[in-house]
């Protein structure tokens, strides 16, 4: 019952305020140029990782990302940068 | 996100992974705030990635609660990169010393020209030079500089008017004028000959024309002395008068010698001072201190080092201290009289030609104002008269 009470504060809150949502609450902000990079700030860890396919841990589900030739260019504690050729992404809500 | 380029000079490595849990050890890796990034995956249990060289104690501690293999492909970086040199160190060895050597060869004289010279005289020349140490195969900071070789080669060697020296690159290149030039072929337009100055007539020798004048003639400036008008009247011949005329002429001269002087005398003591110069700033390689000269005259010789064609910004620097003394020279009355006699006469003998001859030589005047000797003296000379004067004709 707390949570969802503080959860509804913290909407409550960006929405009066105005602020970047993926600050208050914990959401992926997610940045693509064209194909070619995808650039995924907030995430929670990487879980699987292969050419074609890489799906990231994120506060609530996972991000599944698919196309080709994946390359991790950089990955930090909460931020990754893919290249390669992308194609779907998806949220896959539990 | 970090800045990349600086990875390159901290030196990272390529690490090959290979396990079931290879994205859990990124995970974790990551979480400990290590910087990692080119992650790929090769076949379906390996993962290539790269990373600073300098967390790897961080990536053995993880590992251990890993169940993934790691395994080190390859070092980059400059760390990496010195550590193959130092490995391979004939190779940089083999540069410095080929590198030394074109530094040297470049350095050297390699060639020597002469031009415009006869083989005599260009023998007399590469004698010299050889004396002087120039020769093939030398390094050419040991060499006199330009200057120096061409100064000295005038000076020794008579048969040189002039001699130009320039360096090129490692060649000397000698251009030579020699003293003895083929003789102005004479002219031989109609001509008279008439006299230069006032003199009397010596000697007459009139190859061609009609001389005008006899021996122990007066002749005044201008005078006609040898015509060029021959035969007789009615059927006259002009022709170009050739001869020699030598007549008696006078010249005066006055001379000042002061009976006490002063000279400037280096006397022998000279120190070497060796720098290396970089731009305006002198490093002292050898001969430092000041060897306390009360005067001293500086000369500063700078050599630019070379390689291949190309100057370098480093040159060699000597600097030479001479030590100078003051002297004062004094005369006695008889001393500077004769001393005067001689200046007057070397004097003289710079306006007259080499056939010419003093003959007389008389003092007309000696007094002594002001510590100066002061002389007056009359010369006869012989010398000759004659010049050409062209007959224009006229139509």
């Amino acid at each position: 019952m707390a949570r969802n009470w503080g959860k509804k504060v913290k909407q409550l809150m960006t929405k009066t305020m105005d602020l970047p949502q993926d600050v208050m609450m914990d959401l992926p902000r997610i940045t693509m140029i064209g194909q070619l990079h995808i650039y995924i700030e907030n995430h929670r860890g990487l879980l699987a990782f292969s050419d074609s396919e890489v799906r990231l841990m994120l506060k609530n589900g996972q991000l599944l990302i698919k196309g080709s030739s994946f390359v991790i260019k950089t990955i930090l504690p909460e931020e990754i940068m893919l290249e390669g050729k992308i194609d779907k992404v998806y949220f896959i809500n539990e | 996100m970090k800045n990349q380029w600086t990875n390159y000079y901290t030196g990272y490595v390529k690490v090959k992974a290979r396990g079931k849990g290879a994205e859990r050890l990124i995970n974790m890796l990551t979480r400990r705030g290590l910087h990692i990034w080119d992650v790929k995956r090769v076949g379906s249990e390996t993962l290539i990635f790269h990373m600073d060289f300098r967390d790897i104690p961080k990536l053995r501690q993880v590992m251990r609660k890993s169940d993934c293999k790691v395994k080190f492909m390859q070092g980059k970086g400059v760390p990496f990169l010195m550590k193959r040199v130092m490995n391979n160190s004939g190779f940089l060895v083999g540069l410095i010393a080929f590198l030394l050597c074109i530094f040297v060869l470049s350095n050297m004289v390699w060639g020597i020209e002469v031009k415009d010279a006869k083989p005599a005289t260009e023998h007399a020349i590469r004698k010299e030079l050889d004396k002087m140490g120039v020769k093939i195969g030398k390094v050419q900071f040991f060499v006199d500089d330009v200057d120096t070789i061409q100064r000295k080669l005038s000076d020794r060697i008579g048969a040189l008017t002039w001699v130009g020296v320039e360096l090129k690159g490692t060649t000397y290149h000698f251009r030579v004028v020699e003293k003895r030039q083929p003789k102005e072929i004479e002219k031989t337009s109609p001509q008279n000959l008439v006299a230069s100055k006032k003199a009397i007539i010596a000697h007459m020798f009139v190859e061609k024309g009609q001389s005008k004048v006899n021996v122990n003639d007066y002749v005044g400036k201008g005078q006609l002395l040898v015509s060029g008008l021959i035969g007789k009247e009615d059927k006259q011949e002009i022709v170009s008068a050739q001869g020699v005329i030598k007549g008696k002429t006078w010249y005066n001269a006055e001379v000042k010698i002061p009976m006490k002087t002063k000279f400037s005398v280096l006397n022998g003591n000279e120190t070497n001072k060796h720098y290396l110069k970089m731009g305006d700033f002198s490093l002292p390689v050898w001969g430092f201190g000041d060897p306390g000269y009360n005067k001293q005259e500086k000369e500063t010789t700078i050599r630019p080092f070379h390689f291949l064609q190309w100057e370098l910004p480093i040159s060699y620097k000597q600097v030479t201290l001479r030590s100078k003394e003051d002297i004062v020279r004094s005369y006695t009355r008889e001393e500077a009289v004769k001393e005067g006699r001689k200046m007057a006469k070397a004097e003289l003998n710079k306006h007259l030609d080499e056939e010419d001859e003093i003959v007389e030589e008389k003092i007309l005047h000696e007094s002594m104002e002001n510590g100066k000797v002061k002389l007056s003296i009359h010369y006869q000379v012989i010398e000759d008269i004659a010049i050409g004067q062209p007959i224009i004709q006229g139509d």
